[in-house]
């Protein structure tokens, strides 16, 4: 923890109301003033107690503190450190670490998620079970989607019209695995829009989940692997349509040492720099619009994706109040925080309500997911959709497929104008 | 004869009797500290002192238990200080509101208070009483323009608090404290205000009383009214209410239709209505609080008891105005009164028993100020609510 | 004792609401002023008004003072807890009880935010208008403790002139509600602004605006801040009361460039943001005279919309934390000064600052002649501190010899009770301790704020009984 970070901290409080942990409990160390503060006691001699430690993990770094901090402290930095001086000094509880374990050995590779696919049907029913042996297990299970068929996305996706760009597309770990539609429709919306799109096969995660958790051997080693697969692509522009993912990568050079070979954006980024090209056909839907902490706060993208979506004629797009503050998904957080993400889920389901939105629009498949199951908590169903997903059916014509919490199975990956042969 | 050290005195007469009770002396102090010195003098002799400014409100009240002074403020009579480019204005406390008002206007600006009396009440008795006028409804009441004060204890201390800027957090606010406390706690010698621009033009929209909803939506309107007053000078229900609404500032005479639209009728005029801001009588005067919203039926309920009903809609504080016999119907006003969420007391009244005040939540509190402040029991004794 | 203290405390409270773990305690050290810490004995964190006074309740019967503390953002140390006492923090009570928009009320929490208020009545046409600069994150308990004001206090007044009741709990454990519609003293105006030492406030109820039909913000960027002043004076004297004046000088411009990429004009010597609010049509008159006022700014902005209005504020707002930009400590000033002293009063400030080798940004609410001197020093540098501190104080003289004070809106706290007796006589502050008395006669409700020295109630009426060891030793004054 980097002592010069932590005194760029003049303890204004201006963090307090961002922070969902504070809007939660409203107490002094669990905000990000107050964890700050834990830091600096740490920092000056204090070791990392029990509390100590449990006030850093609950915080969802969400950096929602670092766009409110007027005095520019970079607490994302000083949570990574953080994290990791936590990993490295504190020894959690054997249960705690049990959990770790599993989520850390699971998610961040694909090949380990595909084998649990075929178990996800049964998940939701053993949720309650698995709450029973360690609420973390539960809520992993209550969460878990229904996945659609595994679809198998093509090399490369060349453009409709004429070729305005050539882009590389991170296909993920959960985005690629439990949500392959929303891939897919990225790729044909770019493809529409103008560009050819590499998509690499083998890529694995890109190292985000181990940078939020203090894992940073896990993430170097995870980001040098994406680093060298889209450096070996040969593509100037990697596109990225889940949020937590484009941070980390955005991070890159600052986790390695050294830039990598091409920029990385989010997809709403690239296509509103891009302009449209493409004819939008009209989508008469309301839609609330959630801000992905990873976008919003992390990567400063707010307007591009609002701007995206007012650009299809008929659809409506209605703010949701507190939209500073984080939906309780945050990553791994709903698996190692269950009650607070819970809660979390709670009073971020309960604003989308107060839209009366029929579709609920968001650049994160966890922040979707996690609202829908709160949704379906109070007894009630919303509609989920990816922006990519809003925009290729605005783009091909079609109306939006059926995905609330039980997305339907649907056709193969390019079905429609933008299939393309392998 | 001379019973204070330096200080002009005369024998009390008869007139000079505060509710009745007639005290010995009228001391006339020229400054501060000659007010601090009767003051002294009136300690060390357990003397009981009743400050008086231009006496339109001196009957106010419950009479003191005992009054041996009459401190009369009338020679302090100076305005110390008008800085006209920061808004603020110094006066002794014996300063008639007309007279500041005449010296303010000379560089146009003005106290935006306008009290009852105002021809004859000072800056003192203003502050002492409270008495609220109808453009509180826009500028706030006395407290909320005083910026400074200086008192003079029951012990001859003379203290300051706040200052000559109007934002200033430092130490209590002592002249919230003294404003209302009706003489109870010490004298009021200076007083310091904020000061508005007097407005470029006045318009007042005088129309039959509307609906609650029509009332509700002129105080509401974005033409931003200075005042909603309402006066009703007998007779239930009101059928003889007339509203007045008044719009100060540039434009008023567009903001004026405006309101008039929302009214329904009405008149424009630029001269005030006769009854404006006035009390008329007040042998039994009695003081109205409800929510805005309740206007109509406050109103209503005045009515039916008897009182004529003068005051404001938008800040929900009136004057009620009757007779002895009215008074009997005190109780009863009150409960409905209080039902309705507002207050009702009695200012003035020949004494019979009657409960003044009702309940006051922070009485056992000013109790214990009361006791701080005047612990012999020797200002203005017993006059205040629950006998302060 | 405290021990005992914690026991009673967590019988009365749920547990996870008496915090005594250390690491924890810690982080309640100090409140926005760092420069003064103390790790509170207890914090306790209620979630009623019930709780709170149970818990000064206790505090009374082990004789422990206590402080109340709200979101913890006040710049003079208000909130500073007493090792040997309890912090009570109000920040779990943030509901909105009530919204009541025809009588224009709205009954709150202490904990609730001041801008969680207007954002709660918003978009019903109406807004709570004092709006300090803090407003998203200070609790309106912490509004009513230090009677904040705001940019736009110039017209519309401060917490106090907003505020319609509270219900507080007396130093002694009571519950008690002040309320402007009831006759007698008018306890509640001695209460708002009295930092925590009369009691804590536990229900406010606020009086709500109406939003103005018209709000016209001009952003005038001049060469020089006397330009600037001299257009100040010229708005006051064409008899406009805008809802703001602000002023920030190019080194406050520079910090808030740094922080929020506010865009002002660029070499601006001072920047004026005059905020016209009313009617239309008198809002569209005032706009007039005022862009011939400024006829000298080398830039006139208005703004056009809503995004763009934020935009001007933008910059204003984050002044003070945005200063951490360009140096690496600085001292937040809080000083008052009648309006026409203000150009003498910030040549005085230039000289202060060559004198010392200091570095001072000015941020001020121009209209009422509210400085917010921010002293800028490197805490690396040898004796840096202490010379800043030095400037700090001598602004704050200056304040008291142009007639002015030493705090506007910050409060005295545990910073500036030092100064209390430059600006009030001894027999000034006496008078105030008899309000304190009063309320608190055991002295235990945020004890050593506001006033120097710590001074004895005696008993009523003034019979003394021996002398107090404190009086003996000279720590304390009795009267």
């Amino acid at each position: 923890m980097d002592p010069e970070l932590i005194n760029d901290c003049v303890h204004c409080g201006f963090c307090l109301p961002t922070c969902p942990t504070y809007v939660l409990w409203g107490e002094e160390m669990d905000s990000p003033r107050g964890r700050i503060h834990l830091m600096k006691q740490h920092v000056e001699g204090t070791p990392i107690t029990p509390e100590m430690a449990g006030h850093f993990d609950a915080c969802l770094g969400c950096m929602a503190c670092v766009t409110a901090c007027p005095s520019g402290v970079r607490y994302d930095r000083l949570i990574e450190q953080t994290r990791v001086a936590v990993e490295r000094r504190h020894e959690r509880e054997p249960q705690e670490r049990a959990v770790r374990g599993i989520v850390f050995a699971l998610f961040p590779y694909p090949r380990r998620l595909r084998l649990l696919r075929p178990t996800m049907w049964l998940a939701e029913r053993m949720a309650p079970f698995l709450a029973k042996a360690h609420p973390s297990l539960g809520a992993m299970a209550a969460l878990a989607p229904r996945v659609e068929h595994r679809q198998r996305l093509p090399r490369l996706v060349r453009a409709r019209g004429g070729r305005r760009a050539v882009v590389g597309m991170l296909t993920g770990c959960v985005q690629g695995e439990f949500f392959p539609q929303v891939n897919a429709a990225t790729a044909r919306v770019l493809a529409l829009e103008g560009c050819d799109v590499v998509i690499p096969p083998g890529q694995g995660c890109c190292g985000a989940l181990s940078v939020h958790s203090g894992r940073d051997d896990q993430a170097r080693r995870l980001a040098r692997r994406t680093v060298r697969t889209f450096e070996r692509a040969g593509v100037d522009t990697v596109v990225v349509n889940a949020a937590g993912c484009g941070s980390s990568m955005k991070e890159y050079g600052e986790l390695l040492g050294r830039e990598p070979g091409f920029r990385v954006v989010d997809l709403s980024e690239y296509l509103a720099e891009l302009g449209p090209a493409a004819k939008r056909h009209p989508l008469p839907v309301t839609v609330a619009y959630h801000d992905a902490c990873h976008l919003a706060h992390a990567q400063g993208v707010r307007a591009q994706p609002r701007e995206l979506l007012r650009g299809i004629p008929g659809l409506e797009v209605r703010e949701i109040p507190e939209s500073a503050i984080c939906c309780g998904s945050a990553g791994t957080y709903n698996m190692f925080q269950p009650q607070a993400a819970r809660d979390l889920g709670d009073r971020k389901a309960a604003a989308v309500a107060t839209t009366g939105a029929e579709l609920l629009v968001s650049a994160n498949p966890g922040c979707t997911m996690q609202i829908a199951a709160a949704t379906r908590r109070a007894g009630s169903e919303i509609r989920v959709a990816h922006v990519a997903e809003v925009l290729d059916a605005s783009l091909r014509g079609v109306r939006l497929s059926e995905r609330s919490e039980r997305p339907n199975k649907h056709g193969s990956v390019l079905t429609g104008p933008t299939e393309e042969g392998q | 004869m001379e019973p204070f050290s330096g200080v002009t005195v005369r024998q009390a007469g008869a007139d000079d009797a505060v509710g009745g009770v007639q005290p010995r002396w009228v001391a006339l102090p020229e400054t501060v500290e000659e007010v601090s010195a009767v003051l002294r003098d009136c300690a060390e002799r357990d003397l009981a002192v009743v400050p008086a400014g231009g006496g339109t409100k001196l009957h106010w009240g419950l009479p003191p238990e005992r009054c041996d002074v009459l401190l009369d403020m009338c020679c302090m009579n100076a305005v110390l200080e008008h800085a006209a480019g920061d808004l603020v204005v110094r006066a002794q406390a014996g300063v008639t509101m007309d007279a500041l008002a005449g010296v303010l206007a000379e560089k146009g600006q003005e106290l935006a208070l306008d009290p009852p009396f105002a021809e004859h009440t000072t800056v003192g008795g203003t502050l002492a009483t409270a008495a609220a006028g109808p453009r509180s409804f826009r500028y706030g009441t006395a407290r909320d323009l005083l910026i400074g004060i200086t008192v003079v204890l029951p012990d001859g201390t003379i203290a300051r608090s706040g200052g000559k800027v109007v934002k200033n957090v430092a130490g209590y606010d002592l002249g919230k404290l003294f404003t209302g406390s009706q003489g109870t706690l010490g004298v009021i010698a200076e007083a310091t205000f904020r000061l508005h621009p007097l407005p470029a033009e006045s318009r007042w929209v005088v129309a039959p009383l509307p609906s609650g909803d029509a009332l509700a939506r002129v105080t509401a309107s974005q033409a931003e009214p200075s005042a909603v007053e309402i006066d009703c000078p007998g007779g239930a229900e009101g059928a003889d209410a007339t509203v007045a609404v008044l719009v100060e500032g540039s434009a008023a005479e567009a903001r004026a239709l405006e309101l008039r639209e929302v009214l329904g009728d009405g008149t424009i005029t630029a001269e005030r209505p006769e009854w404006w801001g006035l009390i008329l009588r007040d042998d039994v005067l009695l003081e109205l609080r409800f929510p805005p919203a309740r206007a109509l039926e406050a109103l209503a309920a005045a009515g039916e008891a008897g009182f004529a009903f003068r005051g404001s809609a938008a800040t929900g504080r009136a004057y009620l105005e009757g007779s002895e016999e009215e008074l009997a119907a005190v109780t009863g006003l009150r409960a409905r009164v209080e039902a309705l969420g507002g207050r009702l007391h009695v200012l003035a009244a020949p004494e019979t028993g009657v409960d003044r005040w009702g309940q006051v939540s922070g009485l056992p509190l000013m109790r214990r100020v009361k006791e701080r402040f005047d612990p012999g029991r020797r200002m203005s004794p017993g006059r205040f609510v629950g006998g302060i | 004792m405290l021990e005992t203290l914690t026991a009673a405390l967590r019988s009365l409270l749920p547990h996870d609401a008496v915090i005594t773990d250390p690491v924890r305690l810690r982080t309640y050290e100090c409140d926005g002023l760092t420069y003064h810490r103390a790790t509170p004995g207890v914090v306790v964190l209620p979630d009623t008004a019930e709780q709170v006074a149970r818990v000064v309740r206790v505090c009374n019967d082990f004789g422990v003072p206590f402080v109340a503390r709200g979101s913890g953002t006040g710049l003079s140390g208000g909130a500073l807890p007493r090792e040997d006492g309890v912090l009570i923090v109000t920040s779990k009570m943030r509901r909105i009880l009530e919204i009541d928009l025809a009588n224009r009320r709205a009954v709150v929490e202490p904990g609730v935010t001041n801008l969680a208020i207007t954002e709660a009545v918003r978009d019903r046409g109406h807004y709570y208008a004092p709006d300090p600069s803090s407003q998203q994150v200070c609790s309106i308990g912490g509004n009513v403790a230090e009677n904040s004001g705001g940019a736009h206090c110039l017209k519309y007044g401060f917490t106090v002139n907003h505020v319609e009741a509270c219900e507080i709990v007396t130093p002694d454990g009571d519950l008690v509600t002040l309320d402007r519609m009831d006759p007698g003293y008018d306890l509640l105006g001695a209460f708002i602004g009295s930092e925590g030492t009369l009691g804590i406030a536990t229900k406010i109820t606020v009086r709500l605006c109406r939003t103005p039909e018209a709000v016209t913000t001009v952003l005038a960027a001049f060469e020089s801040i006397e330009q600037g002043g001299q257009a100040v004076s010229a708005i006051i004297g064409a008899g406009i009361v805008p809802a703001a004046i602000e002023m920030m000088d190019a080194l406050a411009i520079e910090a808030a460039e740094a922080a929020v990429a506010c865009a002002y004009p660029k070499g601006a010597g001072a920047v004026l943001i005059v905020e016209l609010d009313g009617p239309s049509a008198e809002v569209e008159r005032q706009f007039a005279q005022l862009e011939e006022i400024c006829s000298d700014a080398f830039e006139l902005r208005v703004a056009a919309s809503a995004e763009e209005r934020a935009a001007i504020w933008k910059g204003r707002k984050s002044a003070f934390a945005a200063v951490g930009r360009i140096s690496p400590a600085y001292i937040v000033q809080d000083g008052v000064v009648p309006r026409t002293s203000l150009p003498g009063v910030l040549a005085a400030i230039d000289r202060l600052s060559e004198e010392h080798g200091i570095r001072v940004a000015n941020v001020f609410h121009a209209g009422d002649g509210n400085l917010h001197p921010l002293v800028l020093f490197d805490d690396a540098e040898e004796g840096a501190g202490e010379r800043a501190e030095v400037v700090s104080g001598a602004i704050l003289d200056l304040c008291i010899e142009n007639g002015g004070s030493i705090t506007g809106e910050h409060g005295v706290g545990v910073d500036k009770s030092r100064y209390m007796p430059k600006m009030f006589s001894a027999d000034d502050l006496d008078t105030m301790q008899l309000v304190r008395c009063a309320f608190d006669p055991r002295g235990l409700s945020n004890p050593g704020k506001v006033f120097p020295t710590p001074r004895l109630c005696g008993e009523v009426p003034g019979v003394r009984k021996g002398v107090h060891p404190l009086v003996e030793s000279g720590k304390a004054e009795q009267f």
